[in-house]
């Protein structure tokens, strides 16, 4: 029995926002760090890479960090939206579209970090006309293309039953919204042939788009597990990124939960209840990832080869050992001593332990790439004293974060244009109830 | 009349400065080149001069590129001009006889070669000079000991001459490798020097040929000879090409089948479902319409 | 009357074809010396004979062989066929005088601080020698650099060399990650290069001119050695610790002596470095026994950069 009352309120609470003063301060300040990061990509080109603080020895930087970690968090559409689907995990539907949203965002930069990477990226078409398939990063192009346009269809078929809701609110959309939402769902009627249609096209998309999130972070894995060095030439690789993955991007679904419940204010839709679970979550996961960083880094510290050497005690008490323990402890080990807690598991203290986790997963990536370059096998020598230390120049930071800026950005402007909550899902939720 | 003696007086002055700056200018002193010549006759057919140009840097010596040298054979006129080189990045020109200069070569058995430089901004000008002796350098073989003569032109009779060095070994890329472990031979009063070929197993080509050389370097009298010959003491050996089958650091058309079955079978796997649900949008939006 | 026009045509035909192919010399370019037998050119120059006769030479046959212009890039990356090229260093000579570097670096035009050629001071424990070890490229049999390079930018030809087309190259520099021995060195900046050379098109062979955001290594100067020539590296060292040579000549020379490659390694005891790896490289080293020069000779050369 449909209650037309709480249909409509259920509606009007969900439906995209206008930005407020805080929002138009906060796409505000995003385009201003997006545009700085433009300005320092042009000096990079220009100039070449010499403005970065990348040479000879530490040749990857935090470029390639950074794309590591856009395509970790890029594997949150994945679990969120397809396992918990599939696993039959209820709770979890009002933040599919959340998931689906940072992954397509995050996606999206870890091709355009990549791109910035590149010495001569006017030759990027060289990949498709002369891509050799042996090379790890002809397949980490494949998997990714595929996986975006995965995400994106994973976006497009559920936000379509919510389109035909939005379509009845042109005054609240505006003529420019009101268009392209016709443009792209107005074929959508709601029948229930459609319905079957598009639930078995979900299903397919979620069995589909497991596989394939476990390739794209094991290829991601495999352009470091596939050379030589101390660190990298780990046969844990795979395992050890996709559980990093999973953590950072249930890290960000809650720090994203948080800001979207405060802001549209959405209690009544994102609970206590789903902070208290995605905080379990976020616990098994921390310890699967502690257990695959022990793994990771307790056998090569008990055989200490040569090679390993100069590598291991630079994390573990030389140089980067200050890096490494805040990774390790912010990221990991503080984040599951709080939510082992009930009141740890609360909405901001779980806000507070999302932003650990994604810092301490940034500085986790780095320290995946820089250490390993600074300990190659013949010693560092007849080259400049700048090439035996790495730290980013104001360009590389600039691009950096005007890459993260641009990701949430994305994130936003989604946010505003869709639905951040499933609509028909929410209402069928509730007739469901009701029955 | 004084605007007359003005004028003049301003001239003189003008000249006077622009004699006085020509001196200064020349003041700079030009650096010294050192030129040698090196005489080459190989198998006994054409002679070629080898002209090196030198100059001294912070002590050091050090080839000069760009260097024009004129050539001549004894004397130092237009009849007997070799020719006019020009050295190149390492220092070096090569210029061989030509047919100009056959009737002064018939002259005598004994000849010099001349080169000149006339100097430049940078350079003073040089002189060098060489005399050679015709001679020539004979190759043979006799089972597996090789034996080389030299002999030089006195009169009319080609006489052996006694105490030349030469060396003795098989060509090979970049270098000459001597057949055995002895660096250098000399010649003895027949004029010849023997050597045992010790190389065996040496690899030779489709057929197993390799190719002699004795060769006289540098020697005062009669500049650098050679002669080589071809003899069938190697081992046949067919190169294989081994760098031309399906790798994994082959190029792109000759990746292993197996990477390409498995890369290419998930790919097609993929994207034949991201074909059908873009078709199965495009049946939605039929259905849809059709209400 | 068309039968036996037929004939007669599939009959000049063959004839053509038999005189044509009896015409081209059937050089076997694995011939000893024949690496320096250029096909006649038919162009024919006259020239005095040592005996004083006019005698007829073909152009293409004096040597030395004139300065040829570079190969095609596509000609590059077949290679020499018949050879595969091998360089012995030896560790016991080497005095860390770095005139290879400097030689390599000026031919190939390089920048400052992008040496190609390094020379390490290398102790392997406490208790061994320490010794000066100069690294080239290995040119390995099984290269990790060109198994990841995306766009077969770098390259492993059939006589052995590995090459880099800057003309590919998109500066992804997975192959500098991949790399063990740390031998290829990036581009950063623009490079300094004189304007002349700077606009001539790139050779792989030459590996001029360098370009800003591609990677550059030792190409075993692929140019000097289609002719017949030692690289750069072999002819600058005073000492003679490169020797550069055909494995299947079995012969190496380092411009002085020339040594048959086999003898050498088994009598001194040559290897290559990190075997384990199983990149199979080209370069041996033989070990520091019996140096030349005591370690500490080396130590004055070892400038400013590697404080």
């Amino acid at each position: 029995m449909e209650n037309s009352i709480t249909d409509e309120k259920i509606i009007a609470d969900l439906l995209p926002q206008k930005f407020g003063k805080a929002g138009k301060i906060w796409v505000g300040v995003l385009t201003v760090i997006c545009l700085i990061g433009l300005f320092a990509y042009y000096r990079q080109l220009r100039y070449g890479l010499i403005v970065t603080a990348m040479r000879d020895y530490v040749s990857w930087g935090i470029y390639i960090s950074n794309f590591v970690f856009f395509v970790a968090i890029s594997l949150v559409g994945s679990l969120i939206t397809a396992i918990f689907r599939l696993a039959g995990v209820k709770w979890g539907a009002p933040l599919t579209r959340i998931a689906e949203i940072i992954a397509v965002a995050a996606i999206i930069f870890a091709s355009l970090i990549i791109i910035v990477d590149m010495g001569s990226p006017e030759r990027f078409y060289n990949l498709f006309t002369h891509g050799r398939i042996q090379s790890p990063i002809i397949w980490d192009v494949i998997v990714i293309t595929t996986y975006f346009f995965i995400s994106i269809l994973l976006l497009y078929y559920p936000l379509l039953p919510d389109i035909k809701i939005l379509l009845r609110f042109k005054q609240k959309s505006g003529n420019g919204l009101h268009k392209f939402y016709n443009y792209i769902g107005s074929f959508w009627q709601g029948t229930p042939a459609q319905f079957k249609l598009s639930e078995k096209a979900i299903n397919i998309l979620c069995i589909t788009i497991i596989p394939v999130a476990f390739t794209i972070h094991t290829v991601t894995s495999w352009l470091f597990a596939t050379t030589y060095r101390p660190g990298w030439d780990s046969t844990n690789f795979g395992a050890y990124f996709i559980a990093g993955a999973f953590l950072v991007g249930s890290g960000a679904v809650v720090v994203a939960m948080y800001v979207f419940r405060k802001a549209y204010h959405l209690e009544k839709y994102i609970t206590e209840i789903h902070f208290e679970k995605m905080g379990r979550v976020v616990v098994l996961l921390s310890l699967l990832y502690l257990y695959f960083n022990m793994n990771e880094f307790l056998t090569p510290f008990f055989k200490m080869k040569k090679s390993e050497e100069g590598y291991l005690n630079g994390l573990f008490s030389g140089d980067f050992s200050v890096v490494f323990w805040f990774a390790i402890l912010i990221g990991i080990i503080i984040p599951v001593v709080i939510l082992l807690f009930r009141q740890g598991r609360k909405p901001l203290p779980m806000f507070i332990v999302g932003i650990m986790v994604i810092v301490g997963a940034w500085f986790k990536r780095y320290l995946i790439v820089t250490p390993t370059l600074l300990n190659p096998f013949l010693p560092m020598h007849d080259v400049p004293a700048s090439y035996h230390h790495y730290f980013p120049t104001w360009e590389e930071w600039a691009i950096t974060m005007g890459s993260l800026a641009g990701a949430l950005l994305i994130i936003t402007i989604l946010a505003r244009i869709f639905p951040i909550i499933p609509i028909q899902e929410t209402l069928t939720e509730q007739h469901e109830k009701a029955i | 009349m004084k605007r007359l003696y003005k004028n003049f007086s301003a001239l003189l002055a003008l000249a006077l400065i622009f004699a006085g700056y020509n001196t200064f200018a020349q003041a700079t002193p030009k650096a010294d080149l050192s030129i040698a010549i090196n005489y080459f006759v190989d198998n006994n057919s054409v002679p070629s001069l080898l002209v090196r140009v030198k100059t001294k840097v912070n002590g050091r010596f050090q080839p000069v590129e760009g260097v024009s040298v004129n050539l001549f054979l004894d004397k130092d006129s237009a009849g007997t001009t070799i020719g006019r080189v020009t050295t190149n990045r390492k220092g070096e020109a090569i210029i061989l006889i030509p047919v100009s200069v056959k009737k002064q070569w018939a002259t005598s058995v004994k000849h010099t070669f001349l080169a000149t430089f006339k100097g430049d901004k940078k350079y003073a000008e040089g002189k060098a000079d060489l005399t050679v002796a015709r001679a020539k350098i004979l190759l043979t073989t006799a089972d597996k000991t090789i034996t080389a003569t030299v002999l030089e032109l006195k009169d009319t009779t080609w006489t052996p001459v006694k105490g030349v060095e030469l060396k003795i070994a098989i060509k090979r890329l970049g270098g000459d490798l001597p057949v055995n472990e002895t660096p250098t031979f000399t010649t003895d009063s027949t004029g010849q020097a023997s050597a045992d070929f010790k190389r065996l197993g040496m690899p030779g080509g489709k057929s197993g040929n390799l190719t002699l050389i004795a060769k006289v370097e540098d020697n005062e009298l009669y500049g650098n000879l050679s002669v080589e010959k071809t003899v069938n003491w190697g081992v046949k050996f067919i190169p294989v090409n081994t760098f031309n089958n399906r790798t994994l650091f082959a190029t792109r058309d000759k990746a292993p089948i197996w990477l390409q079955l498995i890369a290419y079978s998930i790919l097609f796997a993929v994207w034949g479902v991201l074909v059908f649900l873009v078709f199965n949008l495009i049946k939605i939006r039929k259905t849809g319409g059709q209400v | 009357m068309e039968n036996n026009s037929r004939r007669d045509f599939l009959l000049t035909g063959l004839i053509t074809a038999g005189l044509v192919s009896g015409c081209t010399p059937k050089t076997d370019p694995f011939e000893a010396g024949a690496s320096d037998v250029a096909l006649p050119s038919g162009k024919k120059v006259k020239l005095l004979s040592v005996d004083g006769e006019e005698i007829e030479v073909d152009e293409a046959f004096l040597k030395p062989v004139p300065h040829m212009p570079p190969v095609s890039n596509t000609e590059a990356r077949i290679g020499i066929p018949g050879k595969k090229f091998v360089m012995v260093i030896d560790l016991s000579r080497c005095k860390n005088l770095k005139k290879c570097q400097s030689a390599c670096n000026h031919a190939h035009e390089l920048n400052p601080g992008e040496n190609w050629i390094k020379v390490d001071p290398m102790q392997d424990a406490e208790h061994t020698a320490p010794y000066w070890e100069p690294t080239t490229c290995m040119h390995c049999d099984e290269p990790p650099c060109v198994k990841v390079c995306p766009v077969d930018a770098t390259f492993k030809r059939q006589d052995g060399i590995v090459l880099i087309d800057s003309d590919r190259c998109i500066g992804c520099r997975f192959c500098m990650a991949a790399c063990p021995y740390s031998t290829r060195v990036f581009n950063w900046g623009e490079p300094e290069i004189a304007p002349a050379i700077a606009s001539q098109p790139y050779s792989c062979e030459t590996s001029v001119p360098q370009k800003k955001g591609t990677v550059g290594k030792c190409d075993f100067c692929a140019d000097m050695t289609r002719m017949g020539e030692l690289p750069h590296c072999v002819s600058a060292c005073p000492n003679g610790v490169f020797a550069f040579g055909d494995i299947n000549q079995d012969s190496v020379s380092n411009g002085a002596e020339t040594f048959r490659f086999s003898d050498l390694i088994k009598d001194k005891g040559g290897y290559r470095l990190m075997e384990d790896l199983g990149t199979k490289p080209s370069v041996y080293y033989l070990p520091p026994v019996s140096r030349n020069f005591p370690f500490e000779s080396g130590l004055e050369n070892d400038k400013e950069q590697n404080k």
